[in-house]
């Protein structure tokens, strides 16, 4: 075992100009050369992977560039027995968004949400992704060759496949959940047997708290989500644990986060997830302070903790001795062995969207190299490998 | 320090955000239109009651004015001031070369998308200057200005709850560093001519009871302009001067009553080469007054409490540390705010510790460096933390 802080980060990176042009086009539904856009989209993720090698990431991603629409959104191209309608499900509130009003009012319109109607289930949810998902692992397993650095690739974990769905199909909702699940499952099992880590992220887990439960009714949000993480659980049922990360965080708006749900109150239930490393934030100022819940909470033994110690909620990059700070206090708490250096969430939730300049990304990027070398020396001595 | 030590008292930078009704007066004077000078000066005094009864509402116990009453910027303002300044607008580079630094090299592009949207430092579209010229000798000018903002924040401040109150002032080190000078034979001089005419804003605020704030970004972020090709040896030597200059401005004005600011430039940019806390905490600590406010909440500067593991803090001194940001949208969890007031208050004594802000949250007018929702509610987390702080150091 490395006898010294590994780095990865959530997944997402900016994709190149050139490559967003083809995906806009594809997502409009124009005639475009696809052949020209496989060999761009192959150039792209070896580019990628050699940038983030170059930046000293251990564990690297493909940046996601072969996805469409979003972070989560894309699943649903890959998904049989649903359908998408201009419909309304009944939404929550969004407590963040009562109580900063004006903020919000200014704040969307500069954001390009991405667009998806209601999922509706009419038939038994089926994976259909199988020869998206194999272009995925086999274009990132092409960057990957001859690189000194291991691969995962993040998928969408079901609570965050259909955050918010209409039922048409199932007895009731927790079946549906189910079916999503086993649909998914044949996603996760894909990139396990291909040798790469799979993440499945589950950003709606924790901020459903705040959308659907106005922050404030824990209890009926806890029932909400155990069945989620129940449905998790089925889907990756007799995958290795040890290829298997669970990505959380609260969304990744650059917005005041004052109602989202503390990590203390939903730990135990992340726990149940049967992952080998959990991917939390730590790096932003809402969420800093949890590293202290690991002071009480016992990491499973054999599970690993991936603190997010960079944030792409500002410009400033973090400095290194903070970076080292932030990971050498949790490596104290949970045990050198059981920590990585991560960041709060990716940089580019979506094809379009960029949270930081991409010179910033970077920049971060290898800053959590620099901090994860100062904390191994801090943690191992000089023998840190 | 400004009031019993039982407790962790809550402060800020100094600037906060203007009120539509008073930008609009302000956007005038700027542009050289004709406005009606009284309704601007009810406004401004209508906005500075306002503004102090927010800060007391959501918990900060020592207030400022919001610099309302300054024109330009937190430095700029003091050019409507001073006698023996002239603002040329030709193609010199003014301003603009006083910031120039290796960071704006290193992130080019994100600069001009960055000043694109936000304007010139994010200083707001708006935001105009020209090069300003030393053409005769500098003196004070400007008694009934700082004397209108005096009696501004002490109408708002009496009765509001609030505990004391600030002003923020310029450094003479701040005051338009790349000036160019056609009156002066040593740059040393015009500094000290600068230092003196400020002494009159200094004393005439803590004369009039309130605590005098210094202001001092271009101390600190000046390194990031000369190193490299300079070293950091030039750079110390460049500010020492800066320091005995501020120090002949302090002299005769009770420490008591004073405090410092500094910091790297508020920008929400990547400040990666700013000088560490560490290489010039000597000088910051020589100068003469009580307080001394630093940043220590953004992700560049956070980890610099420890310098306090090793730099004693002199007897009778008291740091401000800067416990929000306003280089992002989230806002702090209170218990974050009280981990950085503990740790910090473990070094150099609870009773050493006064709560604030990294920097202002408008630099200038047309500034806005979060929304104000967010400001105040950065502010309530501030105060909110350092009642918990308070509980874990006092209990």
């Amino acid at each position: 075992m490395a006898e010294r802080i590994l780095t990865t980060h959530v997944g997402s990176l900016i994709r190149p100009p050139q490559l967003v042009e083809y995906i806009e086009a594809i997502e409009k539904g124009l005639k475009v050369d696809m052949k020209a856009f496989d060999a761009l989209l192959q150039q792209s993720v070896n580019e990628v992977v050699k940038r983030q090698e170059q930046a000293g990431i251990d564990i690297v991603s493909d940046g996601e560039f072969g996805k469409f629409r979003s972070w989560s959104f894309y699943v649903l191209d890959r998904l049989d027995g649903i359908e998408e309608r201009e419909i309304e499900v009944p939404a929550g509130a969004g407590k963040d968004r009562t109580l900063f009003p004006e903020f919000y009012a200014e704040y969307f319109p500069t954001q390009r949400l991405p667009k998806r109607g209601t999922v509706v289930t009419v038939g038994p949810v089926k994976y259909k992704g199988q020869a998206a998902l194999r272009k995925d692992i086999e274009i990132f397993k092409n960057a990957l060759k001859g690189a000194n650095v291991e691969g995962f690739l993040p998928v969408v974990a079901p609570a965050s496949a259909a955050p918010r769905f209409k039922n048409e199909y199932y007895k009731n909702e927790e079946e549906a959940l189910f079916g999503f699940a086993e649909a998914l499952r044949e996603e996760y099992k894909t990139i396990v047997d291909s040798g790469l880590y799979v993440q499945i992220d589950d950003a709606f887990l924790p901020y459903m708290y705040d959308v659907a439960f106005a922050g404030t009714d824990l209890e009926n949000y806890r029932k909400w989500a155990a069945v989620r993480i129940d449905a998790l659980n089925h889907a990756i049922e007799g995958l290795p644990e040890e290829k298997i990360r669970y990505h959380i965080c609260w969304g990744s708006f650059n917005t005041p986060h004052v109602s989202d749900v503390a990590l203390k109150d939903i730990v135990d239930l992340v726990l149940r997830v049967k992952a080998g490393a959990y991917c939390i934030e730590m790096g932003n100022p809402r969420h800093e302070h949890e590293w202290r819940v690991w002071e009480k909470v016992k990491l499973p033994a054999g599970r690993k903790l991936v603190p997010g110690v960079i944030s792409h909620s500002t410009n400033v990059v973090e400095h290194p001795e903070l970076v080292a700070e932030r990971l050498v206090r949790v490596a104290k708490l949970v045990g050198r062995e059981n920590v990585m250096g991560g960041t709060d969430c990716g940089f580019a939730q979506a094809p379009h969207v960029r949270r930081v300049h991409p010179s910033i990304m970077w920049a971060k990027l290898e800053s959590l190299a620099e901090g994860a070398r100062i904390a191994s020396r801090e943690l191992w001595g000089r023998k840190a490998a | 320090m400004p009031a019993p030590a039982n407790r962790i008292l809550t402060t800020h930078v100094g600037s906060l955000v203007r009120p539509d009704d008073l930008l609009a007066f302000i956007a005038k004077q700027q542009e050289g239109k004709p406005y009606d000078v009284a309704a601007y000066e009810s406004c401004l005094q209508r906005s500075v009651a306002d503004v102090v009864k927010k800060q007391v509402d959501v918990g900060i116990g020592i207030v400022s004015d919001g610099e309302y009453g300054k024109s330009i910027s937190w430095s700029r303002y003091i050019l409507d001031r001073l006698s023996g300044f002239e603002e040329r607008r030709d193609k010199t580079p003014g301003f603009r070369s006083a910031v120039a630094g290796k960071d704006r090299r290193d992130f080019a592009e994100f600069y001009e998308e960055y000043e694109g949207t936000y304007g010139f430092v994010g200083m707001g579209k708006a935001f105009k200057t020209g090069t300003w010229v030393v053409t005769g000798p500098i003196k004070y000018t400007g008694h009934a200005l700082i004397q209108r903002d005096i009696e501004d924040v002490k109408r708002a401040v009496a009765g509001s709850g609030a505990i004391d109150a600030f002003l923020p002032l310029v450094a003479p080190a701040s005051v338009v560093p790349q000036r160019i000078d056609e009156h002066y034979k040593w740059e040393d001089d015009a500094l000290f001519a600068i230092a003196e005419a400020v002494r009159e804003e200094y004393k005439a605020v803590v004369d009039a009871g309130l605590i005098a704030q210094i202001d001092d970004a271009f101390l600190a972020s000046v390194y990031d302009v000369m190193v490299p090709p300079r070293t950091l040896a030039d750079y110390r030597e460049w500010a020492e001067v800066r320091i005995e200059a501020l120090n002949h401005a302090l002299k005769g004005i009770p420490q008591d009553r004073t405090r410092y600011h500094i910091c790297w430039g508020s920008w929400n940019g990547p400040h990666t080469n700013d000088v560490p806390l560490k290489d010039i905490v000597d000088l910051v600590l020589r100068v003469n007054v009580g307080g001394y406010s630093l940043e220590m909440a953004n992700p560049r500067h956070e980890h610099e409490w420890r310098v306090w593991e090793t730099v004693k803090l002199p007897q009778g001194k008291y740091l401000l540390p800067g416990l929000v940001s306003h280089a992002t949208n989230i806002v702090e969890h209170p218990e974050l705010v009280a981990e950085r007031i503990v740790r910090l208050a473990k070094l150099v004594g609870r009773e050493n510790v006064v709560a604030s802000t990294d920097c202002g949250f408008a630099q200038g007018p047309f500034a806005r460096r979060v929304h104000p929702q967010i400001m105040w509610a950065k502010l309530r987390a501030l105060a909110d933390g350092a009642c918990i702080a308070t509980k874990q150091l006092w209990n």
